[in-house]
């Protein structure tokens, strides 16, 4: 009988301790919790002036914004630094757009002309996680009016800013005023972030090569990483424009995980179509293996060719838009052949 | 086993270890209730202390509801916009308090559109004391970001000042809790309560622009302004917090500036792109009926702004804008 009070007296101790650490645990927990508490999520803004200078990575090397001020200017502000739950506090109803691209940090500076007070600029670096997610926003936001930005491929200026992609970071420079003496030094604060950040930045979406290049309209390509054209569905799709026989008409395209899916997307986004209104219509020549629909007077194309689902987006003219879709259609046949 | 195990538990014995039990549950239980927030941190206010915004808004005289004004001067512009309407006299009177609510959002220049003219704020706060005879005039906002960045880079604080204006900043003892009476979001939520207390008339004054969230930001969404606390969780439902803003704020007059709009890449802009002359004016005392009229500068219609027909719905004005014959005129 003492054998058997001992035991139970053993196994008393035991849960006991077993609660005890639980208990603990929790305990340890909450207090992980805590130190993290972000105050801006209950009513009470968090102060993001007061940040000490954010560091960026670059392989073994780091540089502040602060190292960035062209000459000739000067820093108007303190860094500031944004994550996901507070971008808000910056760009307010645009922070969900890159939030959902894949936003992970944003620091922000001025700098102000040593000599005119009125003459600043705000530079903007979202880390955007990888290159894919850096030219979706950079693309998707692309100013129609933009000119080239020449020695880097992803990037144009327009008359007060500049915009481009490196590595991951989609960068952008804001000017108080149309001013040569700003573009100036936005120029070399991108030679420095260049210099300092030696990242391959264009190398990594294999994509853009996939598009047929007779008659591509430069600098037209966006990536669409969520609901392109509407259909929550279709991820990662690259959109471009053609100029052909007089149209501009848009192609798509987006890589999938395997055939069975480029056709399950492919006819899901047919459905989805034709469950919004639109009507199948015969192929005037049956030069590629698709869809074609008849959406409120446009046409679509959709196909699905290896891995790829592709098509045609809201042309105006089927036989033009017919003619892209062959091209396409080649093309990616040609690539998956390979 | 167990019974020879319990035979060493007498009763007295399981009364006492019984009692200790109950004491400590007791005593937990009463330890966790009184602990125990239920609204959770920073969200908390007595029924008794919340406040409602009063309603500054003049009644209506037939014909004299909005004005709608061409023109690339926007000083021009907003005064023919005001007089057309019977004049800053008909709502501001000798010896009132007036405050104008411009959109300073962001620390953006002037040029982009992000924020309200200054220009703009200043002629209205020299209508409001030069012909309105208003006691005192104050200009303020709860930007998203900093605000003595965005009252200084956006150029309104200076302008505000020069025109004789009190600029006022928000700080944490300007908000109160408020719940709005049949809302469904704005529910004992902190609102930048503080400056509009004892003032006699609200003056909004916003830029058309395009916003990636809403579709287009204008006179009702200048008030999302006046919300506190982690306010971008209402993005989530802006259609029905743009429209509950409607309910909350009776301004006596909005001034809509489309004489530049922000098309694209809003609310923030970034590029002159972004923009395109429009050079249209508009004051309403129907914050619904000029936001119908400014999304057509927009390029879109009424119905792919929900929030328009939510607050219709809701009683805050009329998406039928011509039903209240706007007068129309161009100012060179």
């Amino acid at each position: 009988m003492a054998s058997i009070q001992r035991r139970a007296q053993r196994l008393e101790s035991a849960i006991s301790i077993c609660l005890l650490a639980i208990l603990s645990l929790i305990a340890i927990g909450i207090f992980i919790k805590q130190s993290g508490y972000n105050m801006s999520r209950f009513g009470i803004k968090a102060t993001t002036s007061a940040i000490s200078l954010q560091m960026l990575e670059a392989d073994e090397e780091e540089i502040t914004l602060s190292s960035l001020v062209p000459a000739g200017f000067n820093t108007l502000s303190k860094t500031e630094v944004y994550e996901p739950e507070n971008l808000y506090e910056k760009i307010n109803g645009k922070a969900p757009f890159y939030v959902e691209s894949g936003f992970e940090e944003l620091s922000t500076q001025r700098f102000v002309s040593s000599d005119v007070d009125s003459l600043w600029m705000e530079l903007f670096v979202y880390d955007m996680g990888n290159v894919r997610n850096a030219f979706s926003v950079y693309s998707t936001q692309r100013r129609a009016e933009g000119e080239p930005f020449a020695p880097m491929r992803f990037a144009y200026k327009t008359g007060n800013a500049l915009y481009f992609v490196h590595g991951k970071y989609y960068i952008e420079l804001v000017g108080s005023s149309e001013s040569s003496e700003l573009l100036r030094a936005m120029a070399e604060v991108v030679r420095k972030i260049r210099a300092n950040l030696a990242i391959d930045y264009d190398t990594n979406i294999d994509e853009l090569v996939l598009f047929p290049e007779e008659n591509l309209i430069g600098e037209s390509i966006k990536l669409y990483l969520t609901n392109a054209f509407g259909f929550e569905k279709l991820t990662d799709t690259f959109s471009a424009q053609y100029k052909l026989d007089s149209e501009t008409i848009t192609a798509f395209l987006s890589r999938r995980t395997d055939q069975q899916n480029a056709q399950l997307i492919a006819k899901s986004y047919y459905n989805f179509l034709i469950d919004n209104g639109g009507t199948a219509k015969p192929a005037l020549k049956k030069s590629f293996e698709g869809k074609v629909i008849d959406f409120y007077g446009s046409t679509e194309i959709i196909f699905a060719t290896g891995t790829f689902v592709a098509g045609i987006h809201e042309a105006e003219n089927q036989q033009v838009a017919e003619k892209l879709a062959e091209m396409l259609f080649n093309k990616l046949s040609d690539t998956s052949a390979e | 086993m167990i019974e020879q195990n319990d035979k060493k538990l007498d009763r007295r014995e399981f009364l006492f270890r019984a009692g200790k039990a109950g004491v400590s549950i007791a005593a937990a239980g009463t330890v966790s209730y009184l602990l125990y927030d239920s609204k959770g941190p920073g969200a908390g206010t007595k029924e008794e202390e919340l406040v409602t915004l009063p309603d500054f808004s003049v009644s209506h005289q037939a014909g004299k509801t909005m004005s709608i004004v061409k023109g690339p001067d926007r000083t021009k512009t907003v005064d023919k916009a005001i007089e057309l309407l019977g004049g800053i006299e008909r709502f501001v009177k000798p010896g009132e308090t007036v405050a104008i609510k411009p959109n300073v959002a962001f620390a953006s220049p002037p040029m982009l559109g992000a924020t309200a003219r200054p220009e703009l704020v200043a002629e209205v706060v020299r209508l409001c004391y030069t012909a309105g005879k208003a006691k005192k005039v104050i200009v303020t906002d709860n930007p998203i970001n900093d605000p003595a960045s965005c009252f200084t880079l956006s150029g309104v604080g200076k302008a505000a000042s020069q025109a004789g204006a009190d600029v006022v900043m928000p700080r944490d003892n300007l908000f109160r809790h408020t719940t709005l009476a049949g809302g469904r979001l704005i529910k004992n939520w902190p609102i930048f309560y503080e400056p509009f207390k004892n003032i006699d008339k609200l003056i909004g004054i916003a830029p058309v622009k395009h916003h990636h969230r809403a579709g287009a930001s204008m006179a009702m969404k200048n008030f999302y302004g006046l919300l506190g606390g982690r306010r971008n969780i209402f993005h989530q439902d802006i259609n029905t917090i743009i429209a509950e803003l409607a309910m909350m704020v009776r301004p006596t007059l909005v001034i809509l500036d489309g004489t530049e709009v922000m098309m694209t890449n809003g609310p923030t802009g970034g590029s002159i792109s972004d923009l395109k002359r429009t050079n249209t004016l508009i004051a309403s005392c129907d914050c619904v009926a000029a936001d119908s009229f400014g999304c057509g500068l927009l390029g879109l219609a009424v119905s792919d702004l929900p929030y328009l027909a939510k607050a219709e719905k809701a009683g805050a004005g009329t998406t039928d804008y011509e039903s209240l014959k706007p007068i129309s005129t161009t100012v060179s």
